[in-house]
């Protein structure tokens, strides 16, 4: 049957709907989680994957689907486990189960819909032999849910939505916290901000956020949370380098370092450049700033554009000092060595998918070359940051052990609010590991 | 998924009278998807097999005005009719004509949903007309035939103009 046109719904409205429409947003959700599971990180897999939808709401609705799906780790694959009787080998399909169930759980109101849209996305997805899969698999759950969610509540990677190997670890680390550390994991991030102070105080930002109808709160001393978040181009002055985005925890390196002007500084590892940036804000004069990747230093030297302020951006390993070095040691050495980012899940949680029980080591060894390189490039009398997002002491406690125990010579420097140097992860900032060593003069 | 074709009054097709559903299996469910694509973009509120021209007993419905309420009705029943109200109806077989039908304010249903497992439910108001409307679909009936003959063949005559000139 049609109503009558005066009761006819919205064209418009069905149009928008149309493009917002909920079965596309699973499809491309499923395809970006498919290259995570194929191993991918979910930041290269996005673009990819969110390219067919034309409007930023469904776009933004994907990436929340991906997110919940990878945030959520161990119960869709628990269920899935369950329901299926024979392992899937192709990846969006799975990946599209793995989306489709995560939404029932959290939605099972809108059981209907949800279940008809997955169809939908099957088809859209190619894999419409397999519509009645998806559809019998879904509906199965839904005629079992109760006995299926009795049967994998109690399982370590549903309860804590983390790897097993992953728990066990932070488990054995933080014995006190390591509750709180897996959930803080599966929270939503603030957008958190560092105002550029060469530019007005904080408070003075804080006041133009407000004149803007934008809500913020003070996590640290140039960090304002944004809330709720909105694109980075309705901040005031972003464009001018009034204000850069950087976690809290990270906020804390350049200042840790403390610069003074005049000195000769060395961001190793300096990509994307949100601690470049801040260590000239806070009177840096003279720094280069290494990085591995070409395309990742280009994105060092946009955020210096951004910032309008002067460094030497080099492209070179930190490890390979020979191959870039002029021979003019440095004063201050800020060494944000590549680690497992295990500090950082909920802001990447397809890291926690990606990661593998030997990588924490894999790390520790490039590590630890880092260090042993940058320290014959610094200065005596100079002092060097090291800085990890992680959590795992493979990466830092154990790192710094094991160079003081080869360098007798240098000093581990006191971090008076950070005692033992590990940030662990909390609501408002992510996880840090910072040591400040420095070489006698 | 595919959009399905919908038969335009006066094609002898929309006469048939639908046979009753033996298996509500993947196949049917399938057909159900594919119509409510059908009738989402069309846009309407309800539609019948017959009007994708397969002649099953199978009805689906969405009356919401968030359009995610779909409703499935397999070889449904009007158990109990109930009062009179009339209202301005249109069909996606009969496009752009809309005219007013008298039917039953309240019916109560039996049919099967889309799992095959039966249910009854009491409709009222919009739900109950299309109901009705789309459940004289399975028995070969346009909402045109509660028209008069005059209207009929004028309506008859416009689908049939406008067919010739696609």
């Amino acid at each position: 049957m049609a109503l009558p046109s005066e009761l006819r719904p919205d064209q418009r409205g069905i149009a928008r709907a149309d493009a917002l429409a909920l079965h596309l947003q699973y499809g491309a959700a499923a395809q970006a989680v498919a290259r995570v599971l194929g191993g991918e990180s979910f930041e290269g897999a996005r673009s990819a994957a969110f390219n067919t939808l034309a409007d930023p709401r469904a776009r933004s609705g994907a990436r929340s689907f991906a997110f919940a799906t990878l945030r959520a780790y161990g119960a869709a694959p628990a269920l899935l486990e369950r329901l299926l009787h024979r392992p899937i080998t192709d990846q969006v399909l799975l990946a599209l189960l793995q989306v489709a169930l995560t939404d029932l759980r959290a939605n099972p109101q809108h059981a209907h819909t949800l279940v008809d849209q997955a169809v939908h996305a099957a088809m859209g997805l190619g894999r419409g032999a397999a519509r009645g899969l998806v559809n019998a698999v879904l509906r199965n759950y839904l005629r079992h849910r109760e006995t299926l969610e009795a049967a994998i509540a109690d399982i370590p990677a549903v309860q804590y939505r983390h790897p097993d190997w992953w728990i066990r670890r932070v488990r054995a680390a933080w014995p006190d916290d390591w509750q709180a550390v897996l959930r803080v994991a599966d929270l939503p991030p603030p957008l958190t901000i560092r105002v550029n102070l060469r530019h007005g105080s904080r408070d003075a930002y804080q006041a133009r956020l407000a004149a803007l109808g934008l809500g913020s709160r003070v996590l640290g001393d140039a960090a304002l949370a944004v809330e709720p978040a909105v694109p980075v181009d309705q901040l005031p002055g972003f464009a001018q380098g009034w204000c850069s985005v950087q976690d809290a925890g990270a906020q804390r390196a350049a200042a840790l370092l403390g610069v003074r002007p005049g000195e000769r500084v060395l961001d190793a590892c300096a990509a994307p450049g949100g601690k470049t940036t801040h260590l000239l804000e806070l009177g840096a004069t003279s720094l280069v700033a290494l990085e591995r990747d070409p395309l990742r230093a280009a994105r060092v030297s946009e955020n210096l554009d951004r910032v309008g302020l002067p460094a030497q951006v080099i492209v070179g390993d930190a490890t390979q000092p020979a191959t870039w070095w002029d021979g003019r040691r440095f004063d201050a050495i800020l060494a944000d060595v590549p680690c497992t980012a295990s500090g950082v899940v909920r802001r990447h949680p397809d890291i926690k998918w990606l990661r593998q029980p030997g990588d924490p080591g894999r790390f520790a060894r490039e590590q630890q070359a880092i260090l042993r390189a940058l320290w014959s490039v610094l200065a005596p009398g100079g002092r060097m940051l090291y800085v990890t997002c992680s959590i795992f002491p493979e990466e830092n406690r154990e790192r710094i052990d094991a160079f003081m125990a080869q360098r007798p010579e240098a000093v581990r420097l006191p971090l008076d609010d950070i005692p033992g140097g590990q940030l662990l992860p909390t609501a408002d900032h992510d996880g840090f590991f910072y040591a400040l060593i420095g070489k006698p003069a | 998924m595919p959009l399905l074709d919908i038969l335009e009054y006066p094609d002898p097709r929309l006469l048939t009278v639908a046979q009753p559903v033996d298996v509500v299996d993947d196949d049917l469910r399938a057909l159900i998807d594919d119509m409510a694509e059908t009738m989402y973009a069309a846009p309407g509120v309800g539609l019948a097999a017959t009007q994708v021209n397969v002649h099953v007993r199978l009805v689906i419905v969405d009356v919401s005005e968030t359009r995610d309420q779909l409703q499935v009705f397999i070889n449904p029943e009007i158990l109990e009719r109930d009062g009179e109200q009339s209202c301005e109806e249109g069909c996606l077989s009969v496009p752009g004509i809309y005219d007013t039908v008298t039917r039953a304010a309240r019916i109560k249903v039996r049919a099967l949903g889309r799992d095959g497992v039966p249910f009854e439910i009491e409709a009222e108001e919009m739900l109950a007309v299309c109901l009705q409307h789309e459940f004289d679909h399975l028995e070969g009936k346009v909402f045109v035939d509660y028209l008069s003959r005059l209207k009929q063949s004028r309506i008859r005559t416009r689908l049939e103009k406008r067919a010739r000139r696609r």
